[in-house]
């Protein structure tokens, strides 16, 4: 099987064979590692990387895994190769349309400080979402113009819903 | 009058920690708990728990006639607060005491008093503790914010009257910053304390955070605990205490610790709390407020001195004397806090509920675990982000530093998100290894927290690609059923839901 993951907006190619009793072999890029993977307790792995032990845990969060390995978080996509062409393909299209902002937790709207058709700057606030007794403040990653306000005060928010658009 | 059954109106780590202190006593234990808590740690630890009502706190921990019917019921005779719900409302204490429940706190009287902080500035004035320029009155209108501004001079901190834990509170650079900062914190105080009334003090210049703890019985007797350095925040709420703080000598500790007392006698205190200054950087104290309930980082007082504060809550509420004067407190080595929060500390601290699929606390020679998860717990998105509290001890500060950076390295948390990489980063800083703090360090510092610098990059993308293999070999496996999981996630489960 072949993937592509994706870190840091750089995407690897990686080929994945094997498999028998936790043996597999990877090629990322031109280098090829046999891995040795086995589950520990706590929901963490156990993996030996070139002979070399290592400890990681990942989580799936909303399509991402979660790696944490030596005290170091990694947010890595991973995607297989096919998919992986085609949503950049399409992607090449429909790029530089602004950004649109999703809810990253539940919680509660408390707070819209622009209208459609402001212009908002980087840095601004957008939103504000009351969540665990705290207000977090969402602001503008760069400059535009709001296209779109889905949201309202008062409205609860579930991760992944659509704030606002920013064009 | 002797406490034999209590009810802990609170939740998490302070309710586990206020049973503990129960159990070593001889005193039954009384949970109380909200739909989104049934299998909360504090659930499982107490002798008896009752369920109060729907996950949002106002129909729960907040709820004080469920309280009060609680504790009778369940023939409880005394009810700790814990920190933060009811624990600083006048009203429960008193609603309390009509039910003939004993409250383990201050009287009623003194939480009104201290309650409205700008009542606190005049108590503070009136015993000649000095404090930062600022309202004795809540402001009345944006107009007279403005004004009021203006005459103290930019930077000001906006502060809820009714104000704790950070909340409410705003600072302000400028003044085109005041309309937005005076709307945050109005909102933000009558969402957490029921009451939008803020006022103004100046900002002090890198100021850092240090605390005198103060115990008080019904008998006159008052004593200081010394000091507590909380000058690691974030959005105003702490991050990482110590006693004793870095900066404060022998000399400072006695004319802080007296200044406390004065305040505390001054508002007819009795039992434990927490008299908060604001030390500059020639060392002059400035009174903020006095806390009037056990902190969160109690703890590192009770490393240091060997005393332990819910005890001495208890004892206080059960009328008994202190049986010890000022000089027989005594402070020996040095202990840090860590505040271990489920937060993502590299999205501007969001928080971050969901399931703990993996936990191992860290542990070894002088090292205090207080916490309130457990693998296979879901941390609600309903209630603060505190997950536990890691506390360290050691002869001095440097290898207190050492310790905290071993304890942190070893405490595993799998499924949330948590503050542990940045404290790792924090307490590992060449600032917080010489003691140069400040309540702008973080903020400073933020910049260079980084998630990672690529030392594991490889192994990291190798395990995300095997975890994808895997679910989606085991998607296939099983195509047309529903999506069994993978071992992966099977293993990442809690034991007793895995089978």
């Amino acid at each position: 099987m072949r993937y592509v993951a994706t870190l840091g907006g750089e995407p690897t190619v990686v080929e994945v064979t094997g498999g028998a009793d936790g043996h597999y072999r990877l090629t990322l890029g031109d280098e090829v590692w046999e891995v040795d993977a086995r589950l520990g307790e706590h929901g963490i792995a156990s993996l030996l990387v070139g002979g070399v032990s290592h400890v990681a845990s990942v989580v799936d969060r909303a399509g991402t895994c979660v790696v944490q390995v030596g005290g170091e978080t990694y947010e890595i996509l991973v995607e297989e190769q096919t998919r992986w062409i085609i949503r950049t393909r399409g992607g090449a299209a429909g790029a530089g349309r602004g950004q649109t902002l999703t809810a990253p937790l539940p919680g509660k709207i408390t707070h819209v400080a622009v209208r459609p058709g402001d212009a908002v700057r980087a840095g601004d606030t957008l939103v504000v979402i009351e969540a665990m007794k705290m207000e977090n403040e969402f602001r503008a990653t760069a400059a535009g113009t709001v296209a779109e306000v889905r949201v309202q005060p008062g409205q609860a928010v579930n991760p992944g819903d659509v704030l606002m658009v920013i064009e | 009058m002797k406490i034999k059954k209590l009810l802990i109106a609170n939740r998490g780590e302070i309710a586990v920690r206020v049973i503990r202190a129960c159990r070593e006593q001889g005193i039954a234990t009384v949970a109380v708990f909200s739909e989104a808590d049934r299998e909360a740690l504090h659930v499982l630890m107490a002798d008896e728990a009752y369920p109060i009502g729907a996950a949002p706190a106002v129909e729960s921990y907040l709820a004080i006639d469920k309280l009060v019917a609680t504790a009778r019921r369940a023939g409880a005779d005394a009810v700790h607060p814990g920190y933060g719900f009811l624990a600083e409302n006048a009203r429960f204490a008193e609603a309390c005491a009509e039910a003939g429940l004993t409250f383990v706190g201050p009287p009623p009287a003194a939480i009104r008093a201290l309650g409205d902080k700008t009542a606190a500035r005049k108590i503070a004035r009136d015993v000649q503790v000095p404090m930062v320029p600022g309202t004795l009155e809540p402001l009345r209108s944006d107009d007279e914010a403005r004004t009021l501004a203006r005459e103290l001079g930019f930077p000001v901190m906006l502060k809820a009257a009714r104000g704790g834990g950070g909340k409410g509170m705003r600072l302000v650079r400028r003044e085109s910053e005041l309309a937005d900062a005076l709307r945050a914190a109005r909102s933000e105080a009558g969402a957490a304390f029921g009451d939008t009334a803020v006022y103004l003090e100046r900002a002090v210049g890198e100021p850092r955070h240090v605390e005198i703890q103060v115990l008080a019985d019904a008998h006159g007797t008052i004593v200081h605990l010394g000091e507590r350095e909380c000058s690691i925040q974030r959005r105003h709420q702490k991050l990482v205490e110590e006693s004793p703080s870095p900066v404060v000598d022998a000399a400072l500790r006695a004319r802080m610790g007296e200044a406390a007392c004065r305040v505390a006698r001054a508002a007819g205190y009795v039992n434990a709390g927490t008299v908060e200054f604001l030390l500059d950087a020639d060392r002059n104290f400035y009174f903020l407020e006095m806390n009037t309930r056990l902190q969160v980082e109690h703890p590192v007082t009770e490393m240091v001195t060997g005393i332990d504060l819910v005890r001495e809550q208890l004892r206080i509420a059960a009328g008994e004397p202190l049986g010890y004067g000022q000089d027989d407190v005594r402070w020996r080595g040095w202990a840090i806090e860590c505040r271990i929060n489920a937060e993502d500390p590299f999205a501007g601290w969001i928080p971050s509920p969901g399931t703990i699929t993996g936990w191992r606390a860290a542990t070894g020679p002088w090292v205090r675990d207080d916490s309130g998860a457990y693998e296979g717990y879901t941390v609600p998105r309903w209630y603060d982000t505190l997950m536990a509290k890691l506390i360290v001890w050691a002869d001095d500060r440097p290898a207190a530093v050492e310790r905290m950076l071993r304890a942190l390295g070893e405490y595993t948390v799998v499924g949330v998100r948590t503050t542990i990489p940045a404290l790792q980063r924090i307490v590992a800083h060449p600032d917080f290894r010489a003691g140069r703090l400040s309540t702008a360090f973080l903020e400073r510092i933020l910049p260079e927290l980084r998630p990672n610098d690529g030392r594991f990059a490889t192994v990291a993308t190798i395990a995300a690609v095997l975890a994808e293999h895997e679910r989606a070999r085991r998607g296939e496996a099983a195509a047309g059923d529903v999506e069994p999981p993978s071992r992966w996630r099977l293993a990442a489960r809690p034991g007793w839901t895995a089978s």
